[in-house]
Order: structure tokens, then sequence, then C-alpha cells
């Protein structure tokens, strides 16, 4: 699990059948000092989470998979928390 | 999923069996700064197995790690990066980029 901040949307029309209907998001890692932490990433997204605002975002493939209800996703990231 | 851009493709002469029909694409990864800037991706190459059929300049996103090989269960492949889907818009809000960028 990492800190994250909400940089962005992508729209893809092309894409693994189980990415269907999921919102996809640009979430830029952060370090503990909320700096940036890597290349951004694109993360699914049932939360509402908000452009801009910080997030908890977790790599687990299996809670991924089982998020979007196929053992075939390829997905990994996800938002997992709001943070307040 | 890392945001890569598409610059060309590799065709393998004798690969492992599994990998035969395989399309193979040489991505780049990029960095926030690369992709607020409009400017090329700035990261190391990448080559992307995909079933999507890229073009060349095309934004994808790459799924890596075991969850590149997850498409082709039960079957196995020696995988660690899959084209999972392929961007047709990518927004970024700057100012929250000029917040998070240093």
């Amino acid at each position: 699990m990492q800190l994250a901040r909400i940089v962005g949307q992508a729209i893809s029309s092309t894409y693994h059948r189980s990415l269907q209907g999921w919102r996809l998001l640009v979430a830029q890692p952060l370090d503990k000092n909320h700096r940036p932490d890597g290349e951004p990433l694109l993360v699914i997204d049932y939360l509402g989470a908000s452009t801009g605002s910080v997030v908890i975002i977790s790599n687990d493939g299996q809670g991924a998979r089982e998020l979007v209800g196929d053992n075939n996703s390829p997905v990994r990231w996800f938002v997992l928390g709001l943070r307040d | 999923m890392r945001i890569a851009q598409v610059i060309g493709t590799v065709t393998l002469s004798r690969p492992h069996p599994t990998l035969l029909a395989g399309r193979f694409l040489i991505a780049v990864p990029a960095s926030l700064r690369a992709l607020s800037s409009k400017s090329d991706a700035d990261g190391e190459e990448v080559i992307v197995w995909d079933d999507l059929g890229a073009g060349f300049g095309s934004w994808i996103g790459i799924s890596e790690g075991v969850e590149a090989t997850m498409p082709f269960r039960p079957a196995r492949k020696p995988l660690d990066a899959y084209c999972a889907c392929i961007l047709d818009h990518i927004h970024l809000d700057l100012p929250t980029v000029r917040e998070v960028l240093p």
C-alpha cells in the first residue's frame, strides 16, 4: 500500500475485458515527504476519488482481481482508501 | 499499470514456445514531468506483449509483474509486461501536477 495523489484521469476504449466500466485514474505515488516516488500509475477506482485528493493505493493483484471479479485480469493497482 | 508510449515492435526469431504467436511492442514509460509537459516519454524501454494492436506513438497502460501473465492463465507464459489498455486521452489536472512536482 502507498500514498498517492490523484493527478488526472485516463480514457480508454480498447482494453482488457476485465477493465470494462472501471474508472481509470492517474495516480502519482508519493514518498513520506509527499514528493513524487516513481512514475505515475493507472489505478482503478470504485470509491469515487476526486482529482487532487490524496489516496491510499494497493498493488495486491489478488485483491484487484477479486475487485474486478475476473481471475484473468491484468489489473494490479487500485484505490484502497481516501485519506481525510 | 504504468503509462507508456509505443516506439516500436520486436520480432522474435527463436522464442520460448509459448511466445510464438506474440506481438511485442517497445514501450517507454513516462514520468509525471514528461506527461504533463506533453514531451516524449523518458523512462527505460520495456518489451510488452500486445493483444490489442497498439500502433506506433500511441499511449498504453502496461501491467507488470505476475499480473502480466494472468490473462493467459491457466496457460503460463514467461512475461512480465502486458498491454492492458490503449489510452485515447490522458487528462491531467495541471494545478495538482504543479503542486506535486518539485
